[in-house]
């Protein structure tokens, strides 16, 4: 049995375990937090799970990777846009990690490092899944 | 072995004097159904690269259902709600918790054949 095999057999199950360590760390940062964290922090992660769903909405075998042929292009700009909410998820994660860690008076450092940890192993965890998910 | 799992669930409550640990167990429950709501009951599909989509649907709820598991207490302990000791016994509790499960798997692929 291959390193792909295995690769194949357990990843979807790791995938979902780093899945669920990126929001229990958020769960963490909220219930330890002194004060109410605003709903404007939520938004990373929430934003970063919904990247990771739509590119796991397209099966790695569909993608046509021909120079040539015009090929599946929106399956291509489907990837695209995933990949920019991933992207822009994980900058404002970054960015409120910043801001947390500046301003004295809102929530503590640690709820900025939790959002970006969140943000890194959802999508850490899409990835995984998506390249273990077979069909 | 089961038993022996819920009886330090309940120690690690008695100990210290607070239930808290207790929200560990609700983990315990939501772990098992994945394997009955897509597996058919039958902890197969898990060293199996077979059965699709819902398959692989399955192993990642199972997976981020075990990591509850073990979130809870630490998040607790965190919170300063819990003691130290009763986090570590909390993971004793899972630990054996997860060996009944690979018994259970080992025992039922063994009625297979």
């Amino acid at each position: 049995m291959d390193l792909a095999e295995l690769w194949a057999i357990f990843g979807p199950g790791f995938s979902g375990a780093v899945f669920g360590t990126g929001w229990w760390f958020w769960v963490d940062a909220v219930v330890c937090s002194s004060i109410q964290v605003p709903f404007v922090h939520y938004l990373p992660g929430i934003f970063a799970s919904l990247g990771a769903l739509m590119f796991n909405c397209v099966r790695k075998e569909d993608i046509d990777y021909s120079p040539y042929d015009e090929g599946e292009w929106r399956l291509k700009l489907w990837l695209f846009i995933a990949y920019v909410v991933a992207f822009v998820s994980l900058a404002a994660s970054v960015g409120l990690l910043i801001q947390d860690s500046v301003v004295k008076t809102g929530p503590s450092t640690w709820t900025g490092v939790a959002g970006v940890f969140q943000c890194v192993f959802v999508l850490i965890s899409g990835l995984m899944y998506w390249t273990s998910h077979s069909e | 072995m089961f038993s022996s799992s819920i009886l330090l669930q309940i120690l690690a409550c008695a100990i210290y004097g607070n239930w808290w640990p207790m929200l560990s167990a609700l983990m315990y429950v939501v772990v098992p159904m994945p394997c009955m709501f897509f597996g058919g009951g039958s902890t197969q599909f898990l060293i199996s690269r077979d059965g699709g989509g819902w398959i692989d649907a399955a192993k990642f709820l199972t997976g981020a259902s075990t990591v509850g598991s073990l979130a809870i207490p630490i998040i607790l302990r965190h919170a300063q709600m819990i003691e130290t000791g009763a986090m570590l016994i909390e993971f004793t509790s899972f630990f054996i918790f997860i060996c009944t499960v690979m018994c259970f798997h080992r025992a039922s692929l063994d009625d297979d054949w």
